[in-house]
């Protein structure tokens, strides 16, 4: 068949038209190889624009179609639905982008305009090394395995469960609820937390879709999104690992404590009566606040930003539950003093602010500090630290708080290793990208939610389970066959030598090799087509589908010539 | 798998040569051999007609004492014979492999990239003295039997091989055994092991290394300074007359392009060179374009893309072996600008090729704080 382009310029109103001086453009394009037509549109994206490019399409019998025009981010996939609609395979198309890559980016009409015809022909050059691709449809598996029974995990969990879609929730803990089982009241509504926690509990438990597995951990993790293969292991001894099929994993892994200790100035573990956040939290559950001797703190000194400079993320919980704790103080033991020690002090959202000013008080301090440090003074402790106005002060007290920063609990790295997402700073899970995928990752089907994406609150860990829940149930219907990418990977088995460097560094897990033939091979459903492989094989044995070496030298070829 | 990263032992065997140095290593492999501690042995051996030498397998333990353990040649790197045995899987022969340091490390290298598979051969170097240009030995070969024979004798390196006179490497850094013929006592040598297999050869064989090799020690650390001055010195000359984008130009315009270099290149393991592939020809009009743009274009073009193309993609692993030199029928220094970029790139990584199987190849290894001062390399 005889390749017919089309090169259809759009003037994206006054966007593209007054920086960029079309007609020349068309007339540097026309007579190349191959080229049948040449037009130019006020908006191809418009609906009149869609209706104009079909008909174009079927008129000249194009079977190539180029469009200059803006960013692929903005209108590739409408152009690409435009061929599909004209009986054009969606990969025979190629965008040039003379809006944010030429008419956005100088006055120069002149400079622009060359710019735009470079670009256009190398997107010409390119497409005359296309080929078409397929779209490939596969079963898919609707279950969800949820890692992690806090209460992102409980309410993941219980957002996905119905009775088409099984849940399977797994915990390492003998119980499910997490770290919010530790505390008495929620901030800063000051409501009991067993509230929310046993409804939310007795929901799980009632429902037949939720299957929690306790004392239990994941020891394998195979397959790819719609398709993943899992293994639990559970430390009662007896029973052997449990092996199911899941469609998506969440991973709700939550986080622990920094340990104070690494910062010996606090004097944690060293000195009686220095406690962390969550030994108070224990203490105070248990109904009585007291002193290692028994008897009740007359004065608390509450240290925030403890290992904050360290671990270089605020934790954005600590400040609001050391005023929590204060409450609980006064709560207990009306006549107690409280100082609490902070270097920013960190209480945005429409209510805390107000919270934070009716904590305050006789006997209730907020203190601006730094260079804080513990030491025993008789059976009392003696905060020394320095005020923000730079001078040197110290004030004793019965009991320190101390108000460590939140860690992503120790199984992250292990989980990261099994479903090939990436810890960021601090460890925590990385999301896919933190405005436009807040809770996907790199690794299709695989989510996160709660504190092992960050330092959270309960409200913002309930959104972001819910907003997986909202994106499973999107992405992973029930009888609904899923759409791997096409732009994959592909390792010709005739000049693989087999050294394996390819799988190294496969960010996806993707790449397999054959023993028998000692070669690599790609599983093209897993591939997201990031290229890693193409750039790392010595031997060019690895391509990409719609990158391949021709495609991008001809374009390069062209643009740079 | 293998492990040459403990320190090796400080005590050796000392053997007694009763006629010569290669002739009592014969006899050593030969009794190996019949006390099946080996089933076979890759070794040099002089070809019949007796101007070159290759590596032989050898099976039948007569054919030993033709071999030539000290061959004053490369013409064929070991690491590509030890590639071509086991590529394809360890296979269930026990072979001893009697080779130079260069060459066990090109070995170790593409054991990491999964082009030899060393689970049943035991590598055993020897105090390398360096080996002649081939072309020098093929023109009269008696004759240069002769010199290197006397250059050994003396410990001369003047008629070996340029990059064979700045080698630092040139005694035991990795392998399973080693025979060392420096600071011994005449007519002696020490047997020397670098590994667990290496410490349970010598076991089978009835030989304890009680010896002091100190001696041994001292005088390899001598020869391995010097040379390193050398190196350095011979590096920076170098690069004072190829440095530079016209200077490359000029020492690679009398490329033929003829590829030999990368053929004989032990690291140069891709089935097909991206240099040889469909990738690098262009239709006529790409020719006939540049052809318009600059004038001219010369045939074949790319010849210091090539150069600089293998050098991405082997200089980490390049042990500067010097068979790249050797072959080419341009004599352009090819080894030594080699060896001087390997020294650079390897530097940067703090790896040495061919140091120990166990240590991973740098490009497959992410560190994310690393190369800080590349990053703004462009400024």
């Amino acid at each position: 068949m005889d390749r017919k382009i089309g090169v259809y310029i759009c003037e994206c109103g006054p966007n593209i038209s007054e920086k960029v001086d079309i007609d020349r453009v068309i007339q540097a394009v026309s007579s190349l190889n191959d080229v049948a037509v040449v037009e130019r549109y006020k908006l191809l994206c418009s609906e009149d624009g869609k209706k104009f490019l079909v008909e174009q399409i079927k008129k000249h019998g194009i079977t190539h179609l180029v469009v200059a025009a803006c960013s692929p981010r903005e209108h590739q996939q409408t152009f690409m639905e435009i061929c599909e609609n004209a009986g054009v395979n969606p990969y025979l198309f190629q965008l040039a982008n003379i809006r944010e890559q030429c008419a956005w980016i100088t006055d120069d009409k002149d400079k622009a305009t060359k710019k735009a015809i470079r670009l256009t022909k190398a997107a010409i050059s390119r497409i005359r090394y296309h080929a078409p691709l397929e779209k490939k449809q596969i079963e898919s598996n609707p279950d969800v395995l949820v890692i992690g029974g806090g209460i992102a995990g409980i309410e993941a969990s219980l957002q996905l469960a119905s009775p088409d879609r099984q849940v399977y929730l797994v915990e390492k803990t003998s119980s499910l609820g997490g770290m919010i089982t530790n505390f008495e009241k929620t901030y800063p509504d000051m409501r009991p937390c067993s509230e929310i926690l046993k409804q939310k509990m007795d929901d799980v438990d009632k429902n037949d879709n939720i299957k929690v597995f306790t004392d239990s951990e994941v020891a394998e993790l195979l397959g790819f999104f719609g398709n993943f293969q899992v293994k639990i292991k559970t430390k009662a001894e007896e029973i052997d690992a449990v092996n199911f099929d899941v469609g998506a994993v969440v991973l709700a892994t939550g986080s622990t404590l920094f340990d104070p200790q690494q910062i010996s100035q606090y004097g944690y573990k060293k000195f009686d009566n220095v406690i962390t956040s969550l030994e108070f939290e224990k203490m105070n559950l248990s109904g009585r606040i007291t002193l290692k001797n028994g008897k009740n703190p007359k004065s608390v000194g509450i240290i925030h930003c403890v290992g904050r400079d360290k671990k270089g993320y605020c934790s954005e919980v600590c400040c609001m539950y050391s005023i929590k704790f204060v409450r609980y103080l006064k709560d207990k033991l009306s006549d107690v003093k409280v100082s609490n020690f902070y270097s920013d002090l960190c209480v945005p959202g429409k209510s805390h602010q107000q919270f934070y000013e009716k904590t305050q008080g006789k006997n209730i301090n907020f203190i601006r500090a730094e260079s804080i440090e513990i030491t025993k003074k008789g059976d009392q402790l003696s905060i020394k630290y320095q005020d923000e106005k730079g001078s040197k002060n110290n004030q004793v007290v019965d009991m320190v708080i101390l108000s460590p920063a939140l860690e992503p609990s120790s199984d992250s790295s292990v989980l990261s290793e099994f479903t090939g997402i990436s810890q960021g700073d601090g460890g925590f899970f990385e999301e896919e990208h933190e405005k436009l995928g807040p809770v996907t990752t790199s690794t299709e089907g695989v989510y996160i939610a709660g504190c092992s994406q960050g330092p959270k609150n309960i409200p913002d860990t309930i959104i972001q389970a819910e907003a997986v829940a909202g994106k499973i149930l999107s992405s992973l219907i029930p009888g609904k066959k899923i759409e791997p990418e096409v732009k994959v990977s592909h390792i010709s088995e005739s000049f693989c030598i087999g050294c394996k460097t390819c799988l190294d560094v496969c960010s996806y897990g993707c790449i397999t090799f054959n023993e028998t033939k000692k070669v690599s091979v790609v599983n093209e459903v897993i591939c997201r087509g990031c290229g890693n492989c193409v750039a790392a094989c010595p031997s060019g044995a690895a391509s990409l589908k719609h990158f391949t070496f021709n495609q991008i030298y001809q374009e390069v070829k062209e643009a740079v010539k | 798998m293998n492990s040459y990263s403990e320190k090796p032992d400080n005590k050796g065997a000392v053997i007694s040569a009763k006629t010569s140095i290669p002739d009592s290593i014969k006899d050593l492999l030969k009794k190996a051999m019949e006390n099946d501690v080996f089933d076979a042995v890759l070794i040099p051996m002089r070809v019949p007609a007796g101007d070159s030498f290759v590596y032989v397998l050898i099976q039948d333990k007569s054919l030993i004492k033709d071999a030539s353990p000290f061959s004053p040649i490369m013409s064929v790197q070991g690491a590509k014979a030890v590639s071509s045995i086991t590529r394809l899987g360890k296979g269930n022969l026990k072979i001893a492999a009697i080779m130079r340091p260069c060459e066990i490390r090109a070995t170790v290298e593409l054991t990491k990239l999964d082009q030899t598979n060393l689970e049943n051969i035991t590598l055993i170097s020897m105090d390398c003295p360096g080996v002649m240009p081939i072309s020098d030995f093929t023109k009269e070969p008696e004759k240069a039997m002769k010199l290197y024979d006397n250059a050994i004798k003396n410990l001369d390196d003047k008629i070996m091989r340029p990059v064979c006179q700045i080698c630092d490497k040139s005694s035991m850094v990795s392998g399973d055994l080693h025979i060392g013929t420096l600071g011994a006592k005449k007519d002696t040598f020490f047997i020397i092991s670098n590994s667990q297999k290496g410490k349970d050869i010598l076991d089978k064989l009835g030989i304890t290394p009680k010896e002091k090799i100190d001696s041994w020690q001292t005088k390899v650390k001598t020869i391995s300074e010097e040379k390193q001055k050398k190196r350095k010195k011979a590096h920076k000359d170098l690069k004072a007359q190829i440095g530079g984008l016209d200077n490359l130009l000029d020492t690679f315009s009398q490329c033929i392009n003829c590829h030999n270099c990368m053929r004989v290149c032990p690291i140069c393991y891709c089935r097909l060179c991206y240099f040889d592939s469909d990738n690098v020809k262009h239709p006529s009009e790409d020719y006939l374009e540049i052809a318009k743009n600059k004038g001219s274009i010369r045939f074949s073009p790319d010849t210091t893309l090539f150069q600089m193309g293998r050098m991405m993609h082997m200089s980490l692993s390049c042990v500067s072996c010097g068979s790249c030199e050797d072959v080419c029928p341009m004599s352009i220094p090819v080894a030594q600008i080699f060896s001087m970029v390997a020294d650079e790139t390897q530097g940067l990584f703090d790896y040495i090729a061919g140091r120990d199987t166990d240590e991973p190849l740098p490009l497959r290894t992410y560190k994310e704080d690393e190369l800080h001062e590349m990053e703004d390399a462009h400024d």
